[in-house]
């Protein structure tokens, strides 16, 4: 409780400059190549256009979805899953990556994940809007269902800048576990539900253990956005999840931080 | 209590140390796996009231830098109590904890939004800070292409044009030219004749030590060996 009382009021106090420095996190990541902003459109283009050409034409396995081409069904899936998977291994890296703020001036360990978060959610906001226009282009025009993007990137939110603070102590102590996480960065994407829809799997108890994966359950809120329109709330199910597993990844955030604020100055 | 500007009561410091990486990862889980520990700070008591200039004399690896991280609040203390009051702006192991990415310029405004400043009130420290720091081109240059030299020139023009209420240098003096330095201790003096302002001067220079300190504390091995006036402290210091 009281590791929680902390994170809380150092991020209140430093409102402000988690602002300021999810921004210069964006500038960093962009300046200097002379593409620029380019880039982070240009990395999801062409994992989607990998996947869709291998699907489509080799596996052939690219039929339409609820009515959609199989393209569109991938990309809604694949949108949020751009900023989860920052965030799985960026995250992770994220204090170790901010030494300089951590074991040189005054500042709250416990900040860094937020805005790291945060910078990662400003470009998963640019890609939203170009996958919207590319809806459009389908001639799939924005409906009421949009209305609860907001609410699925909060959730998408709040779950991975826990992550990132419980990931982020343990990997400033540990290069092991950043390497850990790493290596699983790729199996966490075949095992969650965004090249394929997690129901069409046969063996019930699998199916189950994947519903409780994150991952799975932000891509089938996006899709239900895009794809299949259907409200959160008709999906209890998924939010019973989700609301379990934050419960979890936040336990295990406080216990990280609560046992490791103090040594990490010295240590990194 | 209002004059106190650092009071330390009964702080200890104990570093960890295990074997490996490995072993101190496994430690976070288990209390089984070994560990030395290494006290670099032993049951320290002291106060240091406002506008006072403390020189900490010591060898190295005496603590001086453990008791500046602490007070800065980079560091925490394993046992006991610190109390700061005041503006710390520090100086530590030279950088000042730069974003390389960033050119020098950026940095200030890095650095000093970090401080708690909003950027109107940089934007008028701004030009202080870069005739300070005088590196020419460079301040508009990424600070990963600096020389440790400029770096130290660019640390200490910001921490000293803040206005802060305690000044903390750690051997920051040492590395620039004749030139360098005395424009730093000029710096150092005219901030110190402005008033209230605590100056934490950890040092081997002790000529320049006894410029700017009345008191100096000299420690050997995490105890404070001696605490007094400054002329004893170097005489203290020097029998070590």
């Amino acid at each position: 409780m009281e590791a929680l009382k902390r994170i809380i009021e150092e991020h209140l106090i430093y409102k402000k400059q988690i602002f300021k420095l999810a921004k210069s996190d964006l500038i960093k990541t962009y300046r200097g190549a002379a593409l620029g902003w380019m880039w982070a459109i240009i990395k999801p283009v062409v994992t989607i256009f990998v996947f869709w050409f291998a699907f489509n034409y080799g596996l052939r396995a690219g039929g339409d979805v609820d009515g959609y081409p199989f393209f569109l069904w991938l990309i809604a899936g694949f949108l949020p899953w751009f900023y989860m998977q920052e965030m799985i291994t960026g995250g992770a890296g994220c204090i170790r990556e901010h030494k300089h703020l951590v074991t040189k001036m005054k500042f709250p360990v416990s900040v860094i994940p937020t805005f790291n978060s945060l910078s990662k959610l400003v470009i998963h906001i640019g890609l939203l809007l170009i996958t919207i226009m590319i809806f459009i282009g389908f001639g799939h025009w924005p409906d009421k269902y949009y209305l609860q993007l907001p609410l699925y990137m909060f959730m998408m939110f709040l779950f991975f800048s826990s992550w990132a603070l419980f990931a982020g102590m343990l990997s400033a102590i540990s290069k092991d576990f950043l390497n850990l996480v790493k290596a699983f960065n790729t199996a966490i994407f075949w095992i969650s539900g965004i090249m394929y829809n997690v129901n069409s799997i046969d063996v019930p108890w699998i199916r189950t253990i994947l519903h409780y994966n994150p991952v799975t359950i932000i891509a089938s809120g996006y899709r239900h956005v895009f794809i299949d329109k259907t409200w959160f709330f008709e999906a209890y199910d998924e939010i019973k999840c989700y609301l379990i597993v934050l419960a979890i990844m936040m336990l295990l955030a406080l216990w990280a931080y609560k046992k490791l604020y103090k040594d990490i100055p010295d240590v990194l | 209590m209002d004059n106190i500007a650092i009071k330390f009561e009964n702080v200890t410091k104990r570093y960890k140390l295990y074997k490996s990486d490995k072993a101190r990862f496994l430690g976070i889980f288990s209390k089984k796996i070994k560990y030395k520990e290494n006290k670099a700070i032993d049951n320290m008591t002291f106060e240091i009231p406002r506008g006072q200039g403390v020189a900490f004399l010591g060898k190295n690896g005496a603590g001086k830098s453990t008791i500046m991280k602490m007070i800065t609040g980079v560091s925490f203390p394993t046992e006991g109590e610190i109390t700061v009051n005041g503006r710390v702006s520090a100086l530590l192991e030279l950088t000042a904890g730069f974003d390389g990415e960033f050119s020098g310029r950026e940095n200030i405004y890095l650095k000093c939004n970090l401080m708690g400043m909003n950027d109107k009130e940089i934007k008028e420290l701004e030009p202080a800070i870069v005739d300070f720091a005088d590196i020419g081109d460079y301040i508009d240059q990424p600070v990963r292409t600096y020389s440790s030299g400029m770096k130290a020139r660019l640390g200490f023009a910001i921490n000293a044009n803040v206005e802060p209420e305690i000044l903390i240098v750690d051997e920051a003096l040492s590395v620039g030219d004749k030139n360098f330095k005395k424009k730093c201790t000029n710096k150092v003096s005219e901030i110190m004749n402005s008033g209230n302002v605590t100056f934490l001067f950890v040092t081997h220079a002790l000529e320049t030590a006894r410029e700017f300190c009345t008191r100096g504390i000299v420690m050997e091995k995490g105890r404070i060996v001696f605490d007094g006036d400054i002329d004893k402290a170097v005489e203290a210091y020097g029998k070590l």
